[in-house]
């Protein structure tokens, strides 16, 4: 199996050092650890938003040091825990995220497919303002998704979603990126979810 | 038409009987600022009264030197008005407004000076006043422009780095920032445009009607100062923001906040 992304010898601001990391492509691996140990930060320094003090990031074998990180960033794509969505309807959203990458947007029905495998099957015409944390979160990472990265990097996607809700968004999201070739990274502090969904499980912990 | 009636100590010191309105006001309706007050007028009478002397004194020893000096270094005060409000930007975003607030407005001053008047440059009694009114402007301006900038960028915080990790360019994310700034901080000045002449009699204008102008001269020159500000203020602004944004992100494009 092809190494997609490695961490050597990463250090962030000698607060943060991480032990060296091989994600293998097309695998999907949870990340685990305590508040502060550096999880979404690892994340934002794969897809190059944040510089390593010390040490290598290598993206298929390339040190992304050297490459375009815009380029990167649409390649490795991070939804983060501080979601965004303009407060529009859901179909309008997809517009505007796809406007900004110069796309046009996808045709209702694909739409519907990224929504469904998310667990957000609402009407397209619904407003994302008047939806809960949760409901907003899945229809966040649904267009994420629909763009089709290669590497997709999901903090904490289930921290709004009851169990079963969050059972099943898992459930979906590895098996429809195990089946797309999608490289799946997730942050997670659900013990069960990681057991049952985890291809292999990496605990960051820091040195006191 | 006769020219202004000078005002002896006696009766200019009557204005400030009107002030006790103002504190009575205060004190019936609890509002905790006289002190604010009497410093304030205190600190204007002594300001007014410094670059009066200052001024008489340039006036009747015409130097074009005193006039590039008097002119600098309200260009000075004003970059150091507005940069001790935003103590937070980075030093190149600050040397960014320093720059378009001094060049703006010297490009404007001397148009209006060389071109439209047709004087010399640093003619006092031109350059002066209208320096003035062209960099206190332009100070407000500025302001505003980065007042609502920086805000919206805290606001925004969550949409900048969604967009971010999209993989959408820095710029293209920063750039309706921008254009939103100076739109808020033109606005202003257009509202007061629109009004002019029948909602105010604008300070510039009335000052030359007092002095004993015709109306229809001082209005030439209110149109004229009108124009000359809102494109003081629109450059200072643009320039401002627009090589000032360029500063918060890195060749990496990461944005910098």
């Amino acid at each position: 199996m092809s190494v997609i992304l490695t961490a050597q010898k990463v250090n962030f601001k000698n607060i943060l050092y991480y032990p060296d990391i091989e994600i293998n492509t097309g695998q999907c691996t949870f990340f685990s650890g305590k508040s502060g140990a550096g999880k979404s930060t690892l994340l934002k320094l794969f897809n190059g938003t944040l510089s390593p003090t010390e040490g290598t990031i290598l993206y298929n074998g390339k040190s992304i040091e050297d490459m375009d990180t815009v380029a990167l960033r649409r390649e490795v794509l991070l939804v983060s825990q501080s979601l965004y969505l303009f407060d529009i309807s859901i179909s309008e959203n997809f517009r505007e995220y796809y406007a900004y990458r110069n796309l046009t947007m996808p045709e209702a029905c694909e739409i519907q497919k990224y929504l469904s495998i998310c667990c957000a099957d609402f009407p397209l015409e619904t407003l994302c303002s008047s939806m809960s944390g949760g409901e907003r979160q899945r229809i966040y990472t649904a267009i994420y998704l629909s763009f089709m990265p290669r590497v997709l990097m999901l903090d904490e996607p289930t921290s709004a979603l009851d169990r079963q809700t969050g059972f099943s968004f898992m459930e979906n999201i590895t098996s429809y990126c195990k089946k797309t070739g999608i490289t799946l990274l997730i942050i997670s502090h659900d013990t069960a979810l990681t057991e049952q969904f985890a291809e292999r499980k990496i605990i960051i912990m820091q040195r006191r | 038409m006769q020219g202004i009636v000078k005002l002896n100590l006696f009766q200019f010191s009557t204005i400030y009987l009107l002030l006790f309105v103002v504190i009575a006001i205060m004190k019936k309706t609890g509002i905790n600022q006289t002190k604010l007050l009497l410093i304030a007028s205190f600190r204007m009478t002594v300001q007014l009264v410094l670059a009066g002397l200052i001024l008489t004194y340039i006036f009747q020893n015409e130097n074009p030197v005193f006039t590039a000096v008097y002119i600098l270094i309200m260009i000075a005060f004003s970059i150091h008005r507005v940069l001790a409000k935003h103590p937070d930007l980075n030093n190149r975003f600050k040397a960014a407004i320093a720059l378009s607030i001094a060049g703006a407005g010297i490009a404007v001053i001397f148009f209006f000076v060389g071109v439209v008047i047709q004087m010399d440059l640093l003619n006092p009694q031109y350059a002066i006043p209208i320096s003035g009114m062209l960099i206190g402007n332009s100070m407000t301006g500025i302001t505003l422009a980065l007042n609502t900038f920086t805000h919206s960028l805290k606001v925004e915080r969550n949409k900048i780095e969604s967009l971010l990790n999209l993989g959408v360019a820095p710029s293209k994310i920063l750039l309706p920032f921008v254009n939103q700034a100076i739109e808020t901080a033109l606005l202003p000045t257009m509202n007061s445009m629109l009004g002019m002449g029948i909602i105010s009699l604008p300070g510039m204008m009335t000052g030359q009607i007092l002095s004993g102008t015709l109306p229809l001269t001082a209005i030439l020159y209110q149109i004229a100062i009108m124009i000359a500000i809102c494109t003081t203020v629109c450059m200072t602004v643009f320039s401002s923001l627009y090589f000032g944004y360029k500063t918060l992100y890195t060749k990496k494009n990461q944005i910098i906040l």
